[in-house]
């Protein structure tokens, strides 16, 4: 697979500790209302038989995916992929057709569904923070996390980090970086020492899931254009072939139903 | 014979208009409940289940039913069968009505319905809901094109009536370009989900799947148009003419079954027919309904010579087609388990349409039966009886070519 040469999170479930100062430090720097979020932090629970016991928590938002589904969806293009990584959502062109949350395998997206035309309804998720980014700073969950759960950097450092710490300490953790290859590879990429579906992640294959739906609409334009023209040939032909049979044969016309005029 | 044309249509202050616009008030009076506080206090719709009821009924079932103008304008117009032309008026009517239902309940499920037109300038290529925003957009156009020379006749505008009659041709094939486009992609809509979409029903030939499934729906709603309006206004039906299409339904359905059950052996999930549970009895019971049935209901003569098992065959053709729609669109979806990570404030796991969902729904096709009633008492929709031959009233076999 084409490394590609971009930022992106690295989670490590191990290290996370549930204190989601992170969802704080998400509705702070974004100025979410306090009945929203962007990024969920969620518990497994504790697992297994004392003294054997065993927890686990996932800090869930926007996977940023390399072929993001809800900008392939959307019919207006509200959806944009920054080359540095971020999937970016603009509310400006948004007409709340909610296909773009269908379309998300990770059901990231979320919109407004208690507000009505004049306040706005809009779809929200996590941005990547562009303002931090921009200035060279860490995402707010990231700058905030105490574990160092979350981090931050090039993908494909990310990537490798991942790697060695599993090559360190496979006894801890699943040998599966999950997002390296996920929908086409994503940009927030998870290391678990449970199973990823016990987290919540869907299992999603390696192919882009717009993938067909992509093709289909390549071959839309080509086919329209075909059909139409086999269409007009077949009219003409069958025009052509009543005229030549109602001059050969004037008799049979008393027994057609005449157009109306 | 000729036909009672006097006869009044009992279409005056009955009970009928008054319960259906009753039902509209209502829609009208939840609408601007939805369009002040939301879509979330009226709906059942949440951040898990983002389409519901609206999308199932009022997409993706309108838009099927509405297949039947452009059966009925490229029967007519391109393969020039003209014995069809009475059943041609009704179903573009039909069609243009259906669409027009569409479009105003996406209105309503449409987060920032002022926007539509956004669809016009900011476009997304590799979406196929802008494909089907365009190509119903243009439909309609093309559909009240088709259908302004009715209104032209009605009131009595004969030169307008004419002209758009002479340039119709490029506006047939347009209409039937879109239409195969749209019906078709609808199904491509639940392509970008082969994670959510049971097996049963996602595949890549799912386009196809719609457009034949389509087919049968537009003859199956031509039938049952026909017969209801042939009953309501006390007209004539034209038996002869119906026969032809059930005659046409059992083949495609057999084109549409084999269709289906060579993907499932092809993609060799035929498994899944016996071990899905629910999901299975969701898959026969459409294959049952609405092509197994169907296909031995029509192809018996005697049913298809019979107003009553035209009718019928036709019901339970289109119950089976719209528990398909509802299949894809709905029944079969599973988003991701939300509990893990969604606040509960966030989401709903278990999407059922709450009561004003559907009252919008049976508002709009109230107003869509209403506009129809209206239209044929008013316009000549059924104008023509009186030369569609004298059989028009009585059933006998095929006549003509």
């Amino acid at each position: 697979m084409i490394e590609i040469k971009h930022k992106a999170y690295l989670f490590d479930a191990t290290r996370c500790i549930d204190c989601r100062a992170c969802m704080v430090a998400c509705s702070v720097e974004n100025s979410i209302p306090m009945d929203k979020t962007r990024i969920w932090v969620a518990g497994v629970g504790v697992k297994g038989e004392f003294p054997n016991l065993d927890r686990a928590t996932m800090v869930y938002h926007c996977m940023h995916c390399e072929h993001p589904d809800c900008m392939s969806a959307c019919p207006v293009g509200a959806y944009h992929k920054r080359d540095d990584g971020p999937v970016i959502y603009n509310p400006d062109v948004c007409i709340g057709c909610r296909y773009c949350m269908n379309a998300c395998p990770f059901g990231v997206p979320h919109f407004d569904y208690d507000k009505g035309i004049i306040a706005g309804a809009f779809i929200d998720k996590c941005t990547f923070c562009p303002q931090r980014v921009d200035n060279g700073l860490e995402p707010a969950c990231v700058a905030t996390c105490p574990t160092d759960a979350l981090e931050y950097g090039e993908r494909e450092d990310m990537i490798k980090a991942a790697h060695a710490r599993i090559a360190a300490h496979p006894e801890r953790y699943i040998d599966h970086v999950y997002g390296e290859f996920e929908n086409g590879g994503t940009s927030y990429l998870i290391l678990s020492h449970v199973p990823f579906s016990e987290l919540g992640l869907p299992a999603i294959p390696e192919k882009p899931v717009n993938e067909v739906s992509e093709k289909v609409m390549e071959m839309t334009i080509p086919f329209a254009i075909g059909w139409g023209a086999v269409l007009t040939a077949i009219t003409a032909g069958i025009a052509l072939y009543d005229k030549k049979k109602d001059t050969q044969k004037p008799a049979e016309l008393d027994e057609k139903v005449e157009a109306p005029k | 014979m000729k036909l009672n044309l006097t006869v009044h249509p009992r279409f005056r202050i009955g009970i009928l208009p008054m319960i259906l616009l009753a039902l509209m008030g209502i829609a009208f009076v939840i609408a601007m409940i939805r369009y002040t506080f939301g879509i979330g206090p009226i709906t059942d719709l949440s951040n898990s289940y983002p389409w519901g009821f609206w999308i199932s009924f009022d997409l993706f079932t309108g838009v099927a039913i509405s297949s039947g103008g452009f059966l009925m304008a490229g029967t007519v117009y391109i393969l020039r069968i003209k014995e069809f032309q009475p059943l041609l008026r009704p179903s573009v009517l039909t069609a243009f009505l259906g669409y027009i239902m569409v479009a105003v309940a996406l209105l309503v499920d449409l987060g920032h319905p002022e926007r539509i037109w956004y669809m016009m300038i900011h476009m997304n290529g590799t979406s196929v809901l802008l494909e089907i925003g365009i190509c119903v957009m243009s439909y309609l156009t093309v559909l009240a094109i088709e259908f302004a020379p009715v209104v032209f006749e009605g009131i009595k505008w004969q030169k307008f009536a004419h002209l758009i009659h002479k340039f119709i041709m490029p506006f047939v094939i347009l209409g039937v370009v879109l239409s195969t486009l749209h019906q078709s992609s609808l199904g491509s809509l639940l392509l970008i989900q082969p994670t959510k979409l049971h097996p049963l029903w996602w595949t890549p030939f799912l386009p196809i799947m719609f457009f034949t499934s389509a087919i049968t729906i537009g003859l199956g709603m031509i039938i049952l148009e026909s017969s209801l309006s042939s009953r309501y206004f006390q007209r004539g039906l034209e038996v002869h003419l119906l026969e032809k299409l059930a005659k046409v339904i059992p083949i495609v359905l057999a084109v549409y079954a084999f269709l289906k059950f060579g993907e499932l052996a092809w993609a060799g999930e035929l498994g899944y027919l016996f071990t899905s549970g629910v999901m299975s009895i969701l898959f026969w019971a459409e294959i049952l309904i609405g092509v197994v049935t169907p296909f031995i209901l029509f192809s018996i003569k005697k049913v298809r010579q019979s107003a009553n098992g035209l009718l019928t065959g036709a019901i339970i053709l289109l119950l089976g087609m719209i528990l398909n729609r509802f299949n894809v669109s709905w029944f079969a979806v599973k988003h991701p388990d939300p509990l893990f990570y969604l606040p509960s404030f966030m989401s709903n796991v278990h999407y059922f349409p709450t009561l004003p969902e559907v009252l919008v729904s049976v508002g709009i096709f109230s107003a869509g039966i209403m506009a129809f009633g209206l239209a044929a008492k008013y316009l000549p929709v059924f104008e023509n009886e009186e030369h569609s031959h004298e059989t028009a009233v009585t059933p006998t076999p095929a006549i003509g070519d």
